[in-house]
């Protein structure tokens, strides 16, 4: 033990301010201090793929490509934490985590942005994320056709399903032993965690309803797994999980990948895409250790978000692409949708200690499966929450106008305050988007604007899970209900997939129409967002676009490039150093 | 001293006692080769009458004893965890102590009478287990979703209180086999041997159950795991088998998998101990993870079992029909 925190105090540094991965080593995120070998390449020779971003998408997607044997340089503009080490327990100091650049918010419901819906750190946002791991209802697959809104995806919801259950056995998801609602799937690998108050109150008011709820497949472990523990019930997971117990994609994907010899940059901020003459892009140009660099790459994935993604593809722009790159239906940017975070709360007369344990332990889909006595379109499930202290007395400023007095009395009964809070479904509208305002950031990049209105429908759905969730908190007694009505959360869209050059940015293999080896692979790619968490149908389309890369380099379908077993050779002697 | 400091106390004592008893118990066997001088004072020895039922006794006692330690770290660590929130949560700590201490008295004692205060205790175990079990099933009724899996899994352990059911179970039996050293052993006008053999066998599958459950919930991340849901009812049909075949028989490789089974019990500890090795904290932070991780006191109760499927067959090669 002695030795150990010897070996931590000796290579303690500042992550946020100086690289970690380099110099051939990266940091060992399972042992304080410690280091992984990893595989670095050369600038000047193109990899097979450069990845911007390490979150649910180009995360996972790194892992699966550098182990089919490309060779791999993944870019994120956050720091590379140690779990164990790096996290507080502390709200404030777990901003960290959040991408807080400068950007701008407009539209008749401008969006909250740098916190649950952000990430900026290896790992992206899955290091700070709530961890629910939900499938999507097979028919929002084909929302167009088969439920008459929205648009379809080009994808079918079988292989779908099958990608879900490899992320499931990827992340060790403790969940029910049997889920309620939709087609059978295989049994979760891990069972599911113990309720806490806030979970049995949603249960109560479920089963007073007569509707069904179950526990939240959650992406934190129940059991040990290798070096990672089981979750200790810690309750903060929503700004970072100290224990690794929390299945994100820093201690998952990446080791994964660090191991099968990708390279991971961290503090690397990609800057632009670089187009050659011939049309296709040639790598990225990027910011690290305090000057633009330049990777040379035959193929570039971006994966960066809703956001940062199409700020990317649009900052990019060159005089053969005047529009930015992908563009040419001119949908990148547009079609945003973030999901409804609406939140009924209320007081029990016995103590709920709902910080206790991961925020959403327990969950309804009813609404997202059941489509009569709905006067809307799309779905919402709702969760049980556990509100940090922190952010509690924030909402209860922000919604609640409190302050002083009134404050301090509202949250003495913080250990009473229960609460049921919705993921809804928005719909795509083309007037929602992304677009570069003349602002420059602190690197010289244009910053996005962000345009918000809700639809008509979106109201509804939003009134509808209000007064269900209302009705919810009646049926466990509880008292002082009040409603937060102006929450989001996750984000999506802005480089919509589909069968159309047309009508979409990238096809189902995430392939962007207009430039063969330029890729997007993370959230944007989403025509619709259902009511569900959407990290997993992030990472199960990352692990389909690389069985698809695959495939395509086997028939020689890539642009440049294939696999290469001498650089599978390479990786492995980098593990046995 | 504040009451949660008594309730350390409390749980620390039985940890320990189980221990110590345990090990006492088990080092009792020797007693079978060399008695120790200081019962040259246990009156009315007479080991000519029958000495083959005493032994059986003896080593009923034995295995009833090893239940009823297992059972007093398993219940003190547990309800210690759960607060003692209901009063009658000390229940369990009282009589597996008492059973122990029985089980003592009985393991070193020589004369082939029952005893009373023995047969009493033994009772009074045995109706724990059962009050236990309802209270237990009461538990898990009672919460939001009723015999759910995510009940079974984290309200009260609806076997748990079985193993001392177990314990009172085997003693009485014990008693019952001492008395009969005139007459053929018998239990209930069944033949003894066979009675407890049967019995084992019920409860080693109870115990593979209890095992199967909280090891599901585990979902057998160990592959070591899947031991004490495999050996055990082989050993149950094993013993089955000997209560339902006719006298003559050795059962040679039932005595065999009996021992398997007593070193698996044993071993599981270690597992166990490498389980809570494995929470956030490992060793180091013990006052939570015993708490957190797998109960360490629980895999003895395989070979508390195993022991008393030993006894039972060990009295049958001496009384062919029993």
């Amino acid at each position: 033990m002695m030795q150990l925190h010897a070996g931590a105090t000796a290579v303690s540094d500042d992550p946020l301010h100086a690289p970690r991965a380099c110099d051939g080593r990266a940091p060992d995120v399972f042992r304080p201090g410690g280091w992984v070998p990893m595989r670095q390449y050369r600038e000047s020779e193109p990899v097979d793929f450069a990845i911007v971003g390490t979150g649910a998408g180009g995360g996972t997607l790194a892992c699966k490509l550098a182990e089919y044997g490309f060779s791999v340089v993944a870019f994120d503009a956050g720091p590379y934490f140690r779990p164990l080490e790096d996290f507080a327990s502390d709200e404030s100091e777990q901003t960290k985590l959040y991408w807080t650049d400068d950007r701008i918010v407009d539209g008749d419901n401008p969006l909250q942005l740098g916190s649950n819906n952000s990430g900026k750190a290896v790992g992206g946002s899955t290091v700070h994320f709530a961890m629910v791991s939900l499938r999507f209802r097979p028919e929002w697959f084909k929302s167009r056709s088969m439920l008459g809104y929205g648009a379809d995806w080009p994808l079918d919801w079988h292989e779908m399903w099958s990608y879900y259950a490899e992320i499931e056995q990827a992340l060790k998801i403790a969940g029910p032993v049997t889920y309620p609602w939709g087609p059978p799937r295989p049994r979760y690998p891990y069972r599911a965690h113990p309720l806490n108050g806030a979970a049995r109150a949603l249960a109560k008011g479920c089963e007073a309803l007569g509707i069904k709820w179950t526990e939240t497949p959650l992406a934190t472990l129940s059991a040990p797994r290798g070096l990672a523990r089981p979750c200790v019930y810690r309750g903060f997971c929503v700004t970072g999980c100290s224990t690794n117990a929390k299945q994100s994609a820093l201690v998952t994907w990446i080791p994964r990948a660090i191991a099968a010899g990708a390279e991971i940059r961290d503090l690397a901020m990609v800057g632009r895409v670089e187009v050659e003459s011939s049309g296709l892009v040639s790598g990225v140009h990027y910011h690290r250790d305090g000057r633009w660099r330049f990777q040379r790459a035959r193929n570039v994935v971006v994966a960066g978000y809703a956001i940062e993604t199409p700020r990317l593809l649009l900052n990019s722009a060159t005089a053969r692409f005047p529009n930015g790159l992908a563009n040419s239906s001119g949908l990148v940017g547009k079609n945003l949708m973030t999901q409804s975070n609406q939140a009924v709360w209320g007081r029990l007369e016995q103590e709920v200690r709902s910080y206790k344990g991961p925020p959403s332990l327990a969950i309804t889909e009813h609404w997202n499966y059941e489509d009569r006595g709905k006067d809307f379109f799309g779905g919402y499930s709702y969760m049980s929450q556990g509100p940090l202290p922190q952010l509690w007395a924030n909402t209860l400023f922000n919604a609640r106008g409190l302050w002083g007095n009134s404050l301090v009395e509202a949250m003495k009964d913080y250990n009473h305050v229960v609460g049921l809070k919705i993921v809804g479904e928005m719909l795509p509208q083309e007037s929602n988007r992304v677009t570069l305002s003349e602002e420059v950031d602190q690197y010289g990049l244009r910053i996005p604007r962000i345009t918000y209105s809700w639809c008509d429908n979106d109201k509804r759905l939003i009134d509808h899970s209000l007064k269900f969730m209302r009705r919810a908190l009646e049926a466990v007694n509880a008292t002082d209900i009040w409603i937060q009505d102006d929450d989001t959360c996750h984000l999506n869209g802005t480089a919509r997939m589909g069968s159309d050059a047309r009508s979409s940015v990238v096809d189902a293999d995430c392939r962007s129409w207009d430039i063969p080896n330029l890729w997007i692979c993370d959230g944007s790619v989403f025509p619709t967002v259902g009511g569900a968490n959407p990290s997993l149908t992030i990472q199960a389309i990352a692990c389909r676009t690389a069985d698809r890369i695959r495939a395509l380099a086997r028939r020689g379908e890539l642009e440049a490039g294939s696999a290469r077993p001498s650089i599978h050779r390479c990786s492995i002697e980098v593990q046995r150093l | 001293m504040n009451r949660p400091a008594e309730r350390d106390l409390i749980a620390m004592a039985g940890i320990a006692a189980s221990g110590l008893a345990l090990a006492s118990l088990l080092s009792s066997s020797s007693a079978r080769v060399r008695p120790p001088r200081w019962r040259l004072a246990a009156p009315g020895r007479n080991r000519s009458s029958n000495p083959e039922t005493v032994k059986a006794a003896r080593r009923l006692n034995r295995a009833a004893g090893t239940l009823a330690a297992s059972v007093l770290a398993d219940s003190s660590v547990e309800h210690y965890r759960g607060s003692f929130k209901n009063k009658a949560m000390y229940t369990p700590l009282l009589v597996s102590a008492l059973t122990l201490a029985t089980s003592l008295h009985g393991t070193a004692d020589m004369r082939p009478l029952a005893h009373k205060a023995r047969d009493a205790t033994y009772l009074l175990a045995a109706a724990t287990g059962l009050v236990g079990s309802g209270f237990h099933l009461y538990n898990v009724g009672k919460r939001v979703g009723g015999f759910s899996w995510q009940n079974v899994f984290y309200g009260a352990p609806i076997g748990a209180p079985m193993a001392i059911l177990l314990s009172g179970l085997l003693g009485f039996c014990s008693e019952r086999v001492r008395e009969a050293h005139r007459t053929r052993p018998r239990i209930f006008r069944l033949p003894a041997g066979r009675a407890i053999a049967a019995v084992t066998g019920a409860g080693l599958l109870g115990t593979t159950g209890e095992a199967g459950l909280l090891h599901f919930r585990g979902a057998y991340h160990n592959p070591f795991m899947l031991l004490p849901v495999t050996l055990p009812p082989i050993g149950a049909a094993l013993l089955m088998s000997a209560a339902g075949g006719g006298p003559g028989r050795t059962h040679r490789f039932t005595r065999w998998w009996m021992r398997l089974l007593t070193g698996m019990g044993f071993a599981g500890v270690g597992f166990h101990a490498y389980g809570v090795s494995r929470n956030m904290g490992g060793w180091r932070n013990w006052s939570q993870n015993i708490l957190n991780g797998p109960p360490l006191p629980a895999p003895p109760s395989f070979a508390g079992l195993a022991l008393a499927g030993l006894a039972a067959l060990g009295l049958m090669k001496a009384h062919p029909d029993a």
